[in-house]
């Protein structure tokens, strides 16, 4: 049977179990990752740390490119951060029932990627000690940030957008601690019981829950679009030719989605494996994933071809050098990786045999999210290095070392927090799964 | 620890608590002025000036010094000296980079037995000199001792000779100057019958040619002559006078030319003779007497047009349109390089250029014999190689160098370091390391120029003076003190009565007051002097104009056959000079005006030959003639034509400090080692080079990403005609106001400036600027810019705040420059984006940058269209006592913080006060920046839109301005005059 319903369920303490069981006992396997992860943090915190030291001539960012991988990362990581949202809000407004396996892992998902995404604008500044100064409160400085800055416009985005994704994370989750601390003893039950708010289960409790729950969806939903479309603004705000366009909010948001979307492949095929999930995770939801990156694909290719089209007929010279140089300049090998990896790999999701092969989804997968990653590089340093004045202009080369380290203790930390949420949190949702259970099925 | 009682504990804790505390203070100890007690004229926070002069080439521009707490921190040019008229070149402004070198010596060195300098004290090292002097006069001779200065005139020069003959020495006194223009000297003789370097005037001429003398960048005083191009060559009304340079390469003199005629390496006098030719054929001059009609007919038999074209590889019609503009003109005049090295037959050249000269005798005036430059009496190199077979035979027992460098500038096949081996004393009274005194055996270190007491004729009439202008840096002596002291432990007080050299400097200058009929009080005399910076009597009448000659000269054939191997030019850069300028750090830093390369040499050639021989930029190639051989890496480029490859002078040190030391590549070690017979200058046969590529590559730290300006309007020309079509319709430029005036409803969203007093604004006039690059080190020393030195400007962190920006025209491949800084926009793309207003518009216009505000998004720099902000990727420093320079009115920047062009606030803020203490508002030209103040040829000017009677308010209503990028709406407020272009033809 094609269908995103849990399969061989027969009793909600059934349900219960298959997700308790996954919980608190790590394996070899478990603790070689998290050291790992942990260590990849450690070096990007320290690389980060000397940066501080050093200045920002640490990394390999120059006149003309200012911004190079520390913003691509972090409009990356936005982008993950997502579909986390889109697959928990915006799919269950629209009642897809195959969501619900996925859901709270890809919402844990976005949570994680904002708090990295947020990381990056601060690792990219000058003079991070003071970063205060860009929020809005009366201070004895007697100074103001400046609304007029889109700058200004991402940190309350952004900042928006973590409060509201964890909220929204943290009331689907209330029931499922609750029903952790009912199946536990001891310090487990004292500690989810904390958690859990005093949840009854009570009639009363269920309608605020319900309420609730729809209420931050409807919230969460608009700020798919309106986060992604301030980050976006960072650029189209700017009069740099390349950036200076109208399409670049849509855009944005569906590239954003495109590598969200990229990243629950990623995560959930080997999650699926690693705890026996097959039943939850079926095919079918993997085949919809797929259908959706089809859809984002091409949105992310057509704005290709509108941005290239728009730069020839618009008649701007610099625009029209700009998007030539994209393809032919130095960063021509990282635009084409963009191209073929986001436009052209997810069309052979059109055939059902590779939506159905959870290898090629992985691949598939994992080649979106490296094309998502260069098409902002592209987007950031490739504008950046070929501006107004050809006499300045110039290429960033390549990362540095701390660059390099701080992109993988950025990952490291990601799957580092992913690891921690699969230990002590409910990576299914419990209600969720229980309620999906066909009630013919339930035998006990 | 078990052990530990409370008087223990408390005695730890305090240690720590100690420690902690001193350690969370880590910045050292400073002290904002060097001194406990000052002097009663030091004021903190009052600059001082003294007026001096700069002895960084021989060219004796006057200077004023500011001091600030008794040390120096600007040079800027004496506005009453003759030479500078106000002004300094790039050299001059650097010239405090030689004063704070770090690599200087520290104080007297001895060489040890180990090899190695080893520092002495003075006392001893004197006593050295004088013992081993004394042993020399003892034994008898009177060649044994020879003074190998730099050039030095005055009462120096008069110390020199006395003291030589004191020791019973003659003739030991050798001036040594890289370039001694034996040739020009030579064909001065042969025409004009006077063996010197006159003192020229293209101020008032109407037509100049220049074959191969790059008078803008080093030939003879080329700051004095930018000044005189800028009266000379900018539109002027409806006129602009025609200028045309003959050379092999696109130099940046020629670039300033309206016709660029392009000769193979050493054709130049072909082009000349080519010229008389057309001239007499074509009977354009009438006027000529038929004496020297016929004379130059027979001179020029063998030059018809077309075959001294085909000499010079270049096009026949550009020979007869120069000849036609030489005929036509009123006053035209003629130059040669006259430097035998750079170039093959420099004397038939210059001879040629001064026959050329003698058409029209009426402009004859603009080269003075009456007053030489002091160039005359430098040593010609065949005399320099005496010197060194007379070192090698032994025949001197005692050398002494001042500031003379031959080790590094002589051909590599002389030896000149092999022959000082051969001097069993070598005494080095430079003031820093370089190579030929790294050789010495005994280094007595003088002081430099802002140190010492002197004076300096740069030619007959005008004596710059020098004083100290700060305490010494280092513990070094002025070399007047050295001779009178050393001089009188060798021979006595009778023979040296004075205390040191200041009382023998105000000796000779009293009699010379009296020799020139003063007759008044000579302590006023000489306070008036020190203050005005020099003496230069002003009625020094012209001298009459110099009898022509006739002289017989033999001019290579036409059909001589070029030499194996790719051609090779080598040439003078503005920046290097003759490479003594190398060990200063901004001159190291800011871009060579053609090439736009810092850090390092480079071999010019055409990107097409490039191609052909499969020479990539940066690749090293080996370059060797039969005489030497150097590695350079290969920059393809315009600036030569195919098939020729052009190497600069000036790089290639070995021993000249940690900035200088190991960059490539020094080409005086291709030339050949010949002697010219008749002028005695060296013979360059022509440099034809066997090019190997070594496999290696050496990075090319330039600064500019493209030659072509894509269409996009930062450089814009107009034709003569064009403009003057404009001018008399009388239309408008279209100019977006920095001013309310300036916004329209239809493109303008937010509300309008106002401003209040004053709205600064600078207007560049293309036509005049010439490239040099003495405004960018005028902001470099005024702002405390950084210098980040050769691998950052390979990332492109360079600091600068006012960059020469060169591109080529696609067309014609000449360049074209345009001075680039922040434009000050009225609606500034950088102020919005800031998320925390650290670019803030001022009431004044000014788009100030407020460091304590920024925390580095660099979102500002990424929306700057002209890229002129500049980002702190580290905190850059300077290394002692070079930051005894940072101007203290500047805040000096820390990392993370973004910078850019303040309009120099300061001096505004310090203008406002001053006019405010006299109670008025800031004048038009009561100040300026201190990039325009340097500027030679005034295309910097600076101003007021709000007073309506400023010059920048009417300049801004030329027909010529322009704005750069104006259809990005940002209105900015540095506006450009486009450069008047005319075509020269037949």
């Amino acid at each position: 049977m094609q269908s995103g319903q849990p399969q061989g369920l027969t009793s909600y303490a059934e349900a219960d179990l298959q997700i308790i069981r996954t919980m608190w006992h790590p394996g070899t396997f478990y603790w070689f990752w998290i050291m790992v992860t942990g260590l990849g943090v450690a070096v990007g915190a320290i690389a980060w740390g000397y940066q501080i030291v050093t200045g920002l001539g640490a990394a390999n960012v120059m006149h003309p490119v200012m911004w190079a991988s520390y913003l691509t990362n972090f409009v990356f990581w936005v982008g993950i951060a997502h579909s986390g949202t889109l697959i928990s809000a915006i799919l269950f407004l629209f009642r897809a029932s195959w969501r619900t396996t996925v859901s709270r892992a890809s919402e844990a998902m976005t949570i994680f990627a904002v708090m990295i995404a947020g990381l990056f604008p601060l690792i990219h500044l000058g003079r991070v000690w003071i970063v205060y100064w860009i929020l809005p409160y009366p201070n004895e400085r007697n100074l103001w940030p400046n609304f007029q800055s889109p700058l200004v416009f991402d940190v309350i985005a952004i900042s928006t957008y973590l409060t509201v994704s964890f909220l929204f994370w943290y009331t689907g989750m209330i029931p499922d601690l609750a029903t952790i601390r009912d199946r536990t003893t001891g310090w487990r039950s004292r500690v989810y019981g904390f958690l859990a708010l005093g949840w009854e289960g009570s009639n009363q409790s269920w309608r605020h829950y319900g309420t609730a729950y729809l209420f931050f969806a409807a919230l969460a939903t608009p700020l798919v679009i309106s986060v992604h479309s301030v980050v976006s603004w960072d650029f189209a705000l700017g009069i740099s030719p390349g950036w200076h366009s109208t399409i670049f909010a849509p855009y944005f948001v569906a590239g954003a989605i495109h590598s969200g979307l990229a990243m629950v492949l990623v995560l959930l095929i080997p999650l699926r494996k690693i705890y026996k999930f097959e039943n939850l995770l079926t095919i079918y939801v993997f085949e919809q994933i797929a259908r959706t990156i089809i859809l984002t694909g091409l949105i992310v290719g057509y704005s290709y071809a509108v941005e290239h089209f728009m730069s020839v007929y618009s008649g701007n010279e610099p625009e029209a050098t700009q998007y030539h140089w994209r393809m032919t300049g130095y960063y021509s090998w990282c635009y084409w990786m963009m191209v073929v990896c986001n436009v052209f790999v997810p069309i052979a999701l059109f055939f059902k045999k590779v939506r159905t092969n959870l290898k090629a989804l992985f691949t598939i997968g994992i080649l979106v999210l490296i094309g998502m990653w260069f098409e902002r590089l592209v987007i950031i340093a490739g504008t950046q290095a070929h501006e107004f004045d050809p006499y300045s202009w110039g290429v960033y080369k390549y990362p540095s070392m701390v660059e390099w380290c701080i992109l993988v203790g950025s990952f490291s930390l990601f799957f580092f927090l992913f690891l921690l949420f699969a230990k002590f949190l409910p990576t299914i949702s419990i209600t969720e799964l229980k309620e999906a259970i066909p009630p013919g099925e339930i035998k006990g | 620890m078990q052990n530990l009682n409370r008087r223990e504990f408390l005695k730890l804790f305090g240690v720590c608590g100690t420690g902690a505390v001193l350690s969370g203070c880590s910045e050292p100890k400073r002290y904002l002025i060097p001194y406990i007690d000052p002097p009663e004229d030091v004021t903190p926070g009052v600059a001082a000036y003294y007026a001096t002069t700069c002895r960084e080439c021989p060219a004796g521009c006057g200077m004023i010094a500011k001091n600030r707490e008794g040390r120096t921190i600007k040079v800027e040019g004496n506005p009453v000296q003759p030479i500078s008229g106000g002004k300094l070149c790039m050299r001059g402004q650097a010239s405090l980079h030689g004063l704070y070198n770090p690599d200087r010596f520290t104080g007297p060195m001895l060489r040890g037995a180990a090899g190695q300098f080893e520092p002495v004290s003075w006392e001893k090292g004197q006593t050295i000199l004088a013992s081993t002097i004394s042993e020399i006069v003892r034994r008898g001779g009177a060649g044994r001792i020879v003074f190998l200065t730099d050039l030095i005139t005055g009462s120096l020069e008069d110390m020199t000779a006395h003291w030589l003959s004191e020791m019973g020495q003659r003739n030991g006194h050798v001036v040594y100057e890289t370039y001694a223009y034996e040739s020009l000297r030579q064909a001065n003789k042969a025409v004009f019958g006077n063996d010197a370097v006159p003192t020229y005037r293209f101020d008032d001429l109407d037509f100049l040619i220049s074959f191969n003398a790059d008078l803008l960048e080093t030939w003879i005083s080329n700051l004095e002559f930018a000044r005189q191009f800028g009266d000379f060559h900018p539109i002027k009304g409806d006129k602009k006078n025609k200028f045309v340079f003959v050379g092999p390469r696109l130099s940046m003199t020629a670039n300033n030319a309206d016709l660029w005629i392009q000769t193979r390496p050493g054709t130049e006098y072909a082009v000349a003779l080519g010229i008389i030719r057309a001239i007499l054929d074509g009977g354009l001059m009438p006027a000529i007497p038929a004496g020297r009609r016929a004379y130059l007919g027979s001179i020029t038999a063998n030059w018809p047009v077309e075959k001294a074209a085909a000499t010079a590889g270049c096009d026949p019609g550009m020979i007869r349109a120069a000849a036609g503009e030489f005929a036509r003109a009123a006053r035209p005049f003629a130059i040669s390089d006259g430097r035998s090295m750079f170039s093959p037959n420099a004397t038939e050249t210059a001879v040629a250029a001064n026959l050329l000269c003698t058409l029209n005798p009426r402009s004859l005036g603009a080269a003075d014999f009456g007053r030489p430059h002091s160039y005359s009496k430098t040593a010609t190199a065949e005399s320099i190689k005496n010197l060194t077979d007379r070192m090698r035979s032994g025949e001197i027992d005692l050398l002494l160098i001042h500031r003379a460098n031959p080790v590094f500038s002589l051909p590599g096949d002389w030896d000149f370091a092999g022959a000082m081996k051969s001097v069993p004393s070598v005494v080095s009274l430079s003031p820093a390391v370089d190579e030929t005194s790294s050789l010495a055996n005994l280094v007595l270190p003088t002081n430099y120029s802002f140190e010492t007491w002197g004076d300096y004729s740069p030619r007959k009439g005008v004596s710059g003076f020098l004083q100290p202008v700060m305490g010494r840096v280092f513990n070094t002596r002025d070399m007047g003190d050295i001779l009178v002291s050393t001089g009188k432990k060798v021979k006595g007080e009778n023979s040296f009565p004075w205390r040191d050299f200041h009382p023998a400097l105000q000796g000779y200058w009293m009699r010379a007051y009296k020799d020139s009929g003063g007759s008044g009080d000579f302590q006023s005399f000489w306070e008036d002097v020190l203050m005005r910076g020099g003496y230069w009597p002003e009625s020094i009448s012209p001298s009459p104009a110099p009898t022509i000659q006739t002289p017989a000269f033999d001019f290579p054939g036409p059909d001589q056959k070029p030499g194996k191997g790719l051609p090779v030019v080598v040439y003078p850069t503005v920046q290097f000079f003759d490479g003594r300028m190398a060990n200063h750090m901004w001159v190291q830093e800011i871009p060579d005006p053609m090439t736009q390369t810092t850090w390092g040499g480079w071999v010019e050639i055409h990107p097409e030959t490039a191609r052909e021989m499969d020479l990539g930029k940066g690749d090293l190639i080996e370059m060797k003639t039969d005489f030497g051989a150097v590695e350079v890496p290969v920059l393809p480029i315009y600036t030569v034509p195919k098939g020729v490859a052009a190497i600069p002078v000036g790089q290639g040190h070995t021993r000249f400090g940690r900035f200088a030391d190991g960059l490539p590549a020094n080409p005086f070690k291709l030339l050949p080692p010949e002697l010219e017979t008749v002028s005695g200058g060296i013979r360059n046969t022509g440099i034809f080079a066997a090019v190997r590529k070594t496999g290696g590559s050496f990075d090319i730290a330039h600064t500019d990403g493209s030659f072509s300006q894509h269409g996009r309007g930062f450089w814009q020309t107009v034709s003569l005609e064009e403009r003057n079509k404009m001018a008399a319709s009388g239309t408008m430029p279209d100019i977006d106001y920095p001013l309310p005036k300036g916004y329209e409803e239809s493109k303008d969203f937010y509300p309008t400036h106002e401003h209040k007093d004053y709205r600064w604004s600078m207007v560049v006039d293309m036509d005049r600027c010439i490239g040099c690059g003495a405004c960018v080190v005028g902001c470099y020393a005024e702002n405390n810019v950084a210098v980040v030195k050769r691998e950052q400007v390979l990332m492109g962190r360079e600091m600068s705040w006012i960059r020469v920006q060169r591109y080529f025209d696609d067309e014609t491949k000449l360049a074209r420059w345009v001075v680039m800084l922040c434009q000050h926009c009225d609606n500034a793309p950088c102020e919005y984006v800031c998320p925390i207003f650290a670019p803030q518009h001022s009431v004044e216009g000014i788009n100030n940058q407020i460091y304590n505000r920024c925390f580095g998004t660099r979102f500002c720099s990424q929306n700057d269209p002209y890229k002129v902000r500049r980002f702190n990727w580290y905190t850059f420093s300077r290394p002692s006592p070079l930051k005894w320079q940072l101007n203290p009115d500047v805040t000096v920047r820390q990392k993370g913080v973004m910078e850019k062009c303040s309009f120099c606030i300061q001096r505004i803020i310090e203008a406002k006060i001053d006019a405010r203490n006299k109670g008025r508002k800031v004048k038009d030209g009561d100040f300026t920046t201190a990039c325009a103040q340097t500027c030679p040829t005034n295309a910097l000017v600076f101003g007021s839109l709000l007073d309506p009677e400023s010059r920048v308010s009417r300049m801004i209503n030329d027909v010529r301005a322009y704005q750069v990028l104006v259809e990005l709406n940002t209105k900015p407020a540095v506006i450009y005059l486009k450069r008047v272009t005319q075509e020269i033809v037949a």
